[in-house]
C-alpha cells in the first residue's frame, strides 16, 4: 500500500460514525444505506455520505441489484489492520468518554491512527 | 511494523485524581471493564473482564502519578500493549493520552505460563532480561 492510499485509509478511519459503519458492516452480510440507518442513530443522507468516504478510500465495494445499492468491506490484505484500528479505537473512545463522565466533563478530545 | 492507535482527553481532574481512576480498581470499574485486577509492579498480572470478555496480562510500567504501561490479550488473539500517560496541564486538569500498539513481529508472549512460577507468563521475564 503507498503512502498516499494508507493517509486516505487512515483518514477516512478518523472519524467514529465510520468506525461503527464499517464494523457494522464487517459484523454482517451486504448491505444498503437504508438498512445501515436503521441501526445507527444517524439519517440515511449521513450514512450515505460516510459510505461514499469509505468507498472512496477503497474500504467498501458497491454492488448494484435493480434500484438497490448494497454496501461490503473490501477483501484485502489490510483489512485485518483496518479492522483492528476500527475496532480498538471504537472501544478507546467508549472507554474514554466513560472516564471522562467518572472524572468531569470533557473538554476536548483528539484522535490519531497509524498504519503498520 | 506495528498497528497503533492514539487518543488524547483533556480531563477535569488533577493528577491525582486521574492517576486514581488509573490505578483503583473501583474506579477502573466506571470506565475500563466490569472487574479490573492489576497489580501494580512491573511484571505483576493483570486480569480484565466485561461481560463474557475476559483479557489477561501483564504489568510493564508503574510510574505514579505519570505513566502505566500494560500488556493484554484476549484468549487465543494477540497481545497488544496499552500505554497510558498523563500530563498535568494546569491545577484541576490533565492532558491522557492513550496508545495501544499491537507489535506483529513479535512473538506472543502472554498467556504462556513459565514452569513453576504460578501465574507469570514469559512476557515479564522476557522484559527483566532485557
Amino acid at each position: 500500500m503507498s503512502e498516499d492510499r494508507a493517509g486516505v485509509v487512515f483518514g477516512a478511519l478518523a472519524d467514529p460514525t465510520r468506525r461503527q459503519l464499517l464494523i457494522a458492516l464487517a459484523a454482517g452480510p451486504a448491505a444498503t444505506a437504508t438498512q445501515l440507518a436503521a441501526e445507527l442513530p444517524i439519517s440515511r443522507q449521513a450514512v450515505l455520505k460516510h459510505l461514499a468516504a469509505l468507498s472512496e478510500a477503497g474500504l467498501l465495494e458497491r454492488e448494484r441489484t435493480g434500484r438497490e445499492v448494497r454496501y461490503r468491506v473490501t477483501p484485502e490484505p489490510m483489512s485485518d489492520a483496518v479492522s483492528w484500528i476500527a475496532e480498538v479505537g471504537g472501544q478507546w473512545d467508549r472507554r474514554l468518554a466513560s472516564l471522562a463522565r467518572t472524572l468531569g466533563p470533557e473538554s476536548s478530545a483528539q484522535r490519531g491512527e497509524m498504519p503498520r | 511494523m506495528t498497528d497503533r492507535i492514539e487518543r488524547t482527553l483533556r480531563l477535569r481532574a488533577g493528577v491525582a485524581d486521574a492517576w486514581q481512576a488509573l490505578t483503583d480498581p473501583e474506579m477502573l470499574r466506571e470506565w475500563l471493564a466490569d472487574e479490573v485486577e492489576l497489580e501494580l509492579r512491573p511484571g505483576g498480572d493483570a486480569r480484565f473482564r466485561s461481560g463474557e470478555e475476559v483479557r489477561d496480562g501483564w504489568v510493564e510500567e508503574v510510574s505514579a502519578p505519570y505513566r502505566l504501561a500494560f500488556w493484554w490479550a484476549r484468549g487465543g488473539a494477540p497481545a497488544s500493549r496499552v500505554e497510558i500517560t498523563l500530563t498535568e496541564l494546569d491545577e484541576g486538569s490533565t492532558q491522557l493520552r492513550v496508545v495501544e500498539t499491537r507489535p506483529l513481529e513479535l512473538i506472543d508472549l502472554v498467556g504462556i505460563p513459565l514452569p513453576g512460577q504460578g501465574g507469570a507468563s514469559y512476557g515479564p521475564a522476557l522484559l527483566a532480561a532485557a
